[in-house]
């Protein structure tokens, strides 16, 4: 079981980096605000019909809930809105490198204050170095970005 | 100018995680899926009010475009589905890693073959280092 979930969760992350390329390319004829709002108006639609069918929560309890944590919502329209931003000036996998690079940093920052109710865990050598070798990722790839450009000029030329 | 890009990724991705944080307290109360249901029914209100005072470009061409470029929100339910179906299983650390090794996989193929309308970029050595540093990163994080 724990391997079929394994599984599941790949093909998750495939259709993330997929979205984020057929958005990208969506942006460029229709406008990156109106991809974004495209994109969260059919997710809304598959999920209205994922709920009626399968939720087994209390969608009204929504009302009750504190304010702040309503308001993550205005992050979810940001991650997607930059996302579209991003993809078509640097390409796929250094949106998407960068992206996780920003997500895991934040991650660490709120796992060591344990905000949220989050479980507590410390900044610790290891983490240290998983930070060292993000930023590596990163200037590799910008460097491999930035040759690429260089290649592609010069044929221009 | 292009590193500015490289900025607002990081920025994207940073929103995630906050977004992943305080969403998991909403989930207690009102359901997983409910919540994933919130955030995408919240995030067109909140564009599309953007889009009537700051839209610049042809929502009408989403009715020319080639299907397969609108499938962007389904996809991303499949994701945020596939996240709150497993964690449950196998906790929440090795959902992370799977979900961005096959990201990152994924990514390579897309540039390498300029799948899905993205520019074709040949994949090279930085971007294989790039790849195999994040997943050194990510198996020291857990």
């Amino acid at each position: 079981m724990g391997f079929f979930m394994i599984l599941f969760t790949l093909i998750g992350g495939i259709t993330l980096s997929a979205q984020s390329s057929i958005n990208g390319t969506l942006s460029q004829k229709a406008g990156t605000i109106e991809t974004t709002f495209l994109t969260f108006l059919t997710g809304t639609m598959f999920l209205t019909i994922l709920i009626l069918f399968f939720g087994s929560g209390n969608i009204l309890a929504l009302l009750d809930a504190p304010k702040w944590q309503l308001s993550a919502a205005f992050l979810g329209t940001m991650y997607l809105l930059l996302t579209i931003m991003a993809v078509p000036k640097i390409g796929v996998i250094a949106a998407n490198i960068a992206g996780i690079a920003g997500q895991l940093i934040i991650g660490i920052i709120i796992d060591h204050f344990g905000w949220f109710n989050s479980l507590v865990i410390e900044f610790d050598l290891k983490r240290a170095f998983a930070l060292l070798f993000m930023l590596i990722s990163l200037y590799f790839i910008y460097k491999g970005n930035k040759r690429l450009n260089i290649e592609t000029n010069t044929k221009t030329i | 100018m292009r590193i500015i890009f490289y900025f607002l990724a990081l920025l994207a991705g940073a929103a995630l995680s906050f977004e992943g944080g305080i969403y998991a307290e909403l989930g207690k109360t009102i359901g997983k899926l409910e919540t994933s249901f919130y955030n995408f029914f919240m995030g067109s209100i909140i564009m599309g009010l953007i889009w009537l005072f700051f839209g610049k470009g042809r929502l009408t061409y989403t009715l020319e475009a080639p299907k397969w470029s609108l499938l962007g929100g389904a996809l991303g339910v499949v994701y945020l589905t596939s996240i709150v179906v497993s964690v449950p299983f196998v906790g929440v650390g090795i959902t992370m890693v799977a979900v961005i090794i096959g990201q990152l996989a994924m990514s390579m193929i897309i540039e390498h073959f300029g799948w899905l309308g993205s520019k074709k970029n040949r994949i090279n050595k930085e971007k294989v280092f790039a790849v195999i540093s994040m997943i050194i990163a990510l198996i020291l994080i857990n």
